[in-house]
């Protein structure tokens, strides 16, 4: 015996195929050969708040928790790298990884207080209290972050090679940053990403379904701050300049603006709304004031009529942009 | 019917519930409650608002702590466990106001409720090792049967938010399934539901428990559907337990019609 | 010196609880955690600045206009931007509150570029002695004008119409419309009392430190560790947080290192959390998942 039950939708079948992943790297391998070195620098900065984005949004969008740490998670990777390669000559991958992990360790930390069950705007309130604390940090931890003149990063050697020019400096992001996209992209794809997104939508029926929903905050924050560790330290390698004011307030409303404007839990909003912020810091450089103003009245009113972010565009346009969370 | 080959196999325990106490601050929500669930049966709770019944099953599943009293599952004693670790056992529930991920679609919410099933690694699942995906496979499969055994794989990838109030209870329902649980916790099932696919609700409920053996303890306000579902009725007043008795013996006691009438 | 301190610590403490009041304000009337909250208090002195030295008009009108600007900002955003997306997801509202105050930084920081202003010496200057104390009359003023605006928001509170309906929103703002009150209205009116205090506080604070748009930062932070040593959502909390922090800042500073004043507020607000997360006066703040 069949309930019939009242189905109003058609039925659609299978999700959407991943490929565009692969397909997007592979075609911007050709990119450098139409770029100067300026507008190349620019393209390789983009690369770098792709993963700010990215990571930023497993906390925000797919975790659903309000977070204001980004910023730290960011400067801690950047300064990780920057120590190991300015103080102690570590082989550049290593350095790289190095920062990774610092920031996942951050993140980690960051939320462990969910453990005695502390949620919503009080964790809240202790990343913002962590951030603040960690500029603090760079300021007065001045035998490794000479303070708030900050650390000259050397010359990026891989392998023996110098990477002198933002072209070379490019392939080596573009290879990190898609294996990165690609690790977090399964893991949304899991049963880890529906555990993320059940305690977002509600938490006792995620825990009801045997999710111990502590530990999986614990493991977003930590993913989430291994991704941005490894985006400030590519930002480490790029800027060869890293100093505490980079890790300001400021730079954070650059990170809420890239996830909200792209689209709260969606991979490829973050990946679109980094191409779309990074180009306004650079182009208001030398406008204070302008930059923010900017990025907060387009978070205004992406947040009043576009409640998804510049994803919702990409879906309806093609479903291959659909974040889906499991696979078949 | 669940199809075996899809479904775990559910070892049948009893729940035993022993002088249960629950107090909020100076109140008492549950004053020594008391109640069996056996293998294959079919328990209602009844009892006027602020008796205590969502509160009894909020402390079964270890949402809130005990004052008083043991609860356990089989030989085991699960009060003091967290949730997700009662949940494991394999005690599922339902909620009043409804327990979907609204941002999930239905496929994914069921999976979700799959998910202590699904054997995969962190390590395994970020690097996209072979038998991660292959439970993952497994799992989409087994949550597309089950949604099949009430006819709505037509609304796997609309988004649980979107559903009528009756879909979502639904749905729901398979989810708390899915594990093929020892027991399961069903909080006012049938609100929001039509009187037709109510029967068929009855009809449901009582083959999971004959079949497959799972216990069941249902809360509901719905009467008719109480007495047609149930083995045994178990009344709360005031947070105690003023009776425990099969349907038609609860029709005809005093206690029970003085509770629901008012003391006058 | 002991004394001083605590006198002192009073008078910077006041500041604290009028800010962390103003957030409880809102926070109790539309359960938004204003994290924009401390743009708000900028802004406030923000005006004034622009009133007193560029239109050089008196300090007190100033003031009372910058007040009055920014009731009318509060109940504008309210009704703009908060109301049309209450029905959605908490983060949303918590990331418009964040975007309005980045929006008046942004705007702060066009207007005035990237230097700290001297806010003007509008407070009297000078000192006199009471005993061993040193006393100066701006901390008596800002004292003063804190205490008078707690006792003002607590007869509105506790002795009013408007407080009667404060009291029905707090328990339910469902039960509170079916008996005709105008939630909208009510929650309008609180963002704009929640808006004018940040903007008391902001000219209170100014002479104090000095002017600059992350004045914002430091000051909402502050406001938080208040809010979270008092108890979350309680106004005797806020008042007795903001003054514990003010004096804690002090002695900290005093007695193991004026380093770490700046970041007392941060460990205080990570110690809390994690040792007693209702605070003093709050009520239960953990989940047991």
């Amino acid at each position: 015996m069949q309930p019939s039950i009242d189905v109003t939708a058609p039925p659609t079948t299978g999700g959407p195929s991943r490929r565009i992943f692969w397909i997007i790297p592979l075609a911007l391998l050709g990119l450098p050969f139409f770029l100067n070195d300026y507008t190349q620098y620019i393209v390789n900065l983009i690369l770098v708040y792709v993963l700010v984005g990215v990571g930023f949004n497993i906390v925000l969008g797919n975790l659903g928790q309000l977070a204001f740490a980004n910023a730290a998670f960011y400067g801690i990777g950047a300064y990780a790298t920057a120590i190991l390669l300015y103080h102690y000559k570590v082989p550049l991958l290593l350095a790289i990884a190095a920062g990774s992990i610092a920031g996942g360790l951050a993140g980690a930390l960051v939320c462990l207080p969910v453990l005695r069950g502390i949620r919503s705007f009080y964790l809240a309130i202790i990343t913002l209290a962590f951030g603040e604390l960690m500029r603090w940090v760079y300021i007065n931890a001045e035998t490794w972050t000479l303070g708030s003149m900050g650390l000259h990063v050397p010359r990026p050697v891989l392998f023996g090679w110098v990477l002198a020019t933002e072209k070379q400096k490019f392939y080596l992001f573009l290879v990190i940053v898609t294996l990165i996209i690609a690790a977090t992209s399964n893991l949304l794809r899991s049963r880890v990403g529906r555990a993320f997104m059940a305690i977002r939508d509600n938490e006792l029926a995620a825990a009801s379904m045997g999710v111990p929903t502590a530990l999986y905050m614990v493991l977003a924050f930590a993913w989430s701050g291994f991704v941005v560790g490894t985006a400030g330290a590519l930002y480490a390698v790029l800027v060869r300049q890293v100093s505490p004011e980079a890790f300001n307030l400021l730079e954070l409303i650059v990170h809420f603006g890239i996830v909200v404007v792209g689209g709260l839990g969606s991979l490829a909003g973050s990946i679109v709304g980094a191409v779309a912020l990074t180009m306004a810091p650079e182009l208001l450089r030398d406008l204070p004031g302008y930059e923010e103003l900017m990025i907060a009245l387009m978070m205004i009113l992406v947040l009043l009529f576009l409640p998804g972010g510049l994803a919702t565009l990409l879906e309806r346009a093609t479903s291959l942009f659909r974040q889906t969370y499991y696979r078949d | 019917m669940i199809d075996p080959a899809t479904a775990s196999s559910s070892i049948a325990r009893q729940l035993t519930l022993t002088g249960v106490s629950v107090g909020f601050g100076g109140l008492k929500a549950l004053t020594g409650v008391s109640i069996d669930v056996r293998p294959g049966e079919v328990v209602a709770v009844i009892g006027p608002n602020g008796a205590g019944k969502t509160t009894l099953f909020n402390a079964i599943t270890g949402f809130v702590p005990l004052a008083a009293g043991r609860i356990t599952l089989g030989e085991e004693r699960i009060d003091g466990l967290y949730p997700h670790d009662i949940s494991a056992r394999g005690i599922r529930r339902t909620f009043q106001n409804g327990g979907l991920c609204g941002h999930l679609t239905v496929l994914e919410n069921i999976l979700a409720g799959l998910h202590s099933e699904v054997r995969s690694s962190i390590v395994g699942t970020v690097l996209g090792l072979p038998n991660a995906r292959r439970a993952e496979r497994e799992a989409v499969a087994r949550a597309r049967s089950l949604l099949s055994l009430l006819d709505i794989g037509r609304l796997e990838q609309q988004q649980a938010g979107t559903l009528s109030g009756g879909q979502q209870r639904m749905v729901e329902i398979l989810r708390a399934i899915a594990t093929n649980p020892p027991l399961l916790l069903l909080d006012e099932p049938a609100v929001g539901l039509a009187p037709p696919v109510r029967i068929q609700l009855i009809e449901i409920i009582r083959r999971l428990a004959k079949t497959q053996n799972i216990g069941v303890l249902l809360i509901e306000h719905a009467i008719e559907l109480v007495m047609g579902v149930s083995d045994r009725i178990v009344v709360l007043n005031y947070g105690e337990k003023i009776a425990d008795d099969a349907p038609a013996a609860i029709r005809s006691n005093k206690a029970v019609l003085e509770a629901y009438l008012g003391h006058g | 010196m002991l004394a001083q301190l605590l006198v002192s610590g009073v008078s910077q403490g006041a500041l604290y609880a009028l800010v962390a009041l103003a957030m409880t304000v809102i926070y109790r009337a539309t359960t938004v955690i204003n994290f924009g909250h401390g743009d708000l208090v900028m802004a406030g002195a923000f005006v004034v600045y622009l009133l007193v030295v560029l239109a050089g008009a008196p300090f007190l009108i100033s003031a009372l206009l910058a007040v009055v600007l920014l009731f009318a900002f509060g109940v504008a955003v309210y009704k703009g931007l908060i109301r049309p997306i209450m029905a959605g997801p908490h983060l949303a509202l918590a990331m418009m509150a964040v975007a309005v105050g980045y929006a008046l930084r942004g705007l702060a920081r066009v207007v005035w570029g990237r230097e700290v202003l001297p806010f003007p010496k509008v407070l009297p200057q000078g000192t006199f002695m009471v005993g061993p104390v040193i006393l100066a009359p701006s901390d008596l003023i800002v004292t003063g004008s804190v205490i008078a605006t707690v006792a003002i928001l607590a007869i509105v509170f506790y002795a009013t119409r408007l407080g009667k309906t404060a009291q029905a929103v707090f328990q339910s703002e469902r039960g509170a419309a079916l008996v005709g009150i105008n939630v909208s209205a009510f929650q309008g009116t609180m963002w704009g009392i929640g808006a004018a205090m940040a903007a008391l506080g902001g000219i209170l604070i100014a002479p104090v430190t000095l002017l600059y748009p992350d004045l914002a930062a430091s000051t909402l932070i502050r406001a938080f560790a208040a809010m979270t040593l008092g108890g979350f959502g309680s106004f005797l909390g806020a008042a007795v947080g903001g003054m514990l922090l003010g004096l804690s800042e002090l002695l900290v500073g005093a007695y193991i290192s004026s380093k770490l004043i700046d970041i007392t507020a941060y460990l205080i607000i990570i110690g809390v959390l994690l040792i007693r997360p209702s605070g003093l006066f709050g009520r239960q703040a953990v989940v047991r998942v």
